[in-house]
């Protein structure tokens, strides 16, 4: 694909491409923060920073956040607008790709889960149940380029 | 204490303006509004709690604020907000879009590339393209009596990122008295 660049994530290497996610992301993120009214909430950068993960956490983190955005986020971001509905699916597409790709490492061990990270996850998964299912998916497709960011 | 009331019209199109992690907060004045309206301005780190007023921009009668050291670091985003004072009566406070200092950055330009433009005939020979890292270019094999131009564009790799290219800047290299 065009624009796959090696990710390194501890032990795990994996050949992705962001491209696609965001360019993506680029044409909804107005349109979906703007849904988002709650300014002094952030699902995955406050209390904890992504920066301040360990590298040989930072495998185990995405692998989280790749099932977070998966299963609890991207199902619940229905609009009214047709042409956001086809981004986040594309969106959504692509995060379903580099999901089955993280599970390799998963698989052969790389991508081990430390008591960091996963109480890292926790606090993630804590703001996400703070606020109802919508509002926090939609908040959580608004900070999309907060993970892509600290992922690239 | 005279109590102030909202019924003054917006400020208009509240964005910020980033360049080169430059970042500038601008507004337009409300609708219909003459002289004499002031503003004052806070900003919000996303995700934390509370709205911080920025003291420089406080009853300005301009309509910009530099608030690129209050949003200088590039793992936070941001929020601003502007409020317009006038004759006792004032607006809402008008917030921006999120803004993001790491992707809502655009890069001025400084990445060279060379043409090369000969006598009266104009044409652009596209010569030498160089990635350079610091902000000196040493361009070695050049031809007596010609004059060059040169360009320049940044380029980022993470995430992807590349300017425009530069004005032009032109010099002509010295004769060669031996020929």
């Amino acid at each position: 694909t065009a624009g796959n660049r090696i990710f390194h994530f501890g032990q795990c290497r994996v050949s992705m491409s962001m491209t696609e996610i965001r360019l993506g992301f680029t044409a909804i993120k107005a349109n979906i923060q703007a849904r988002d009214p709650i300014r002094t909430l952030s699902i995955l950068s406050h209390p904890h920073s992504l920066h301040k993960v360990k590298s040989s956490d930072r495998c185990c983190i995405t692998h989280h956040l790749f099932n977070f955005y998966v299963d609890k986020v991207f199902k619940h971001c229905k609009t009214e607008d047709s042409y956001i509905n086809r981004k986040i699916s594309s969106i959504a597409n692509s995060f379903l790709s580099m999901k089955r790709k993280l599970r390799q490492c998963h698989e052969q061990n790389k991508c081990m889960c430390e008591e960091e990270s996963t109480e890292k996850f926790k606090q993630i998964l804590a703001n996400y149940e703070g606020l109802n299912v919508t509002s926090a998916a939609m908040k959580s497709l608004g900070e999309l380029d907060i993970l892509l960011d600290w992922m690239e | 204490s005279g109590v102030l009331c909202c019924s003054l019209p917006n400020p208009r199109n509240v964005h910020f303006e980033s360049i080169n992690m430059k970042n500038v907060l601008h507004w337009s004045a409300p609708e219909g509004i003459g002289h004499g309206v002031l503003y004052k301005v806070k900003y919000l780190v996303y995700g934390v709690g509370k709205w911080i007023r920025k003291p420089e921009c406080r009853n300005i009668n301009r309509t910009w604020c530099d608030l690129s050291s209050e949003t200088s670091d590039y793992e936070e985003q941001y929020y601003a907000s502007v409020k317009a004072f006038l004759n006792g009566m004032c607006s809402d406070w008008i917030e921006t879009t999120r803004f993001n200092p790491l992707t809502d950055s655009k890069e001025s330009s400084s990445c060279s590339q060379i043409y090369r433009r000969k006598k009266n005939l104009l044409f652009y020979v596209f010569q030498w393209w160089f990635s350079i890292s610091n902000n000196t270019l040493v361009v070695p094999w050049l031809e007596p009596g010609t004059a060059y131009c040169v360009s320049a564009q940044i380029r980022v790799t993470t995430p992807l990122l590349h300017s425009g290219f530069s004005k032009e800047y032109c010099i002509a290299t010295l004769k060669d008295k031996t020929a």
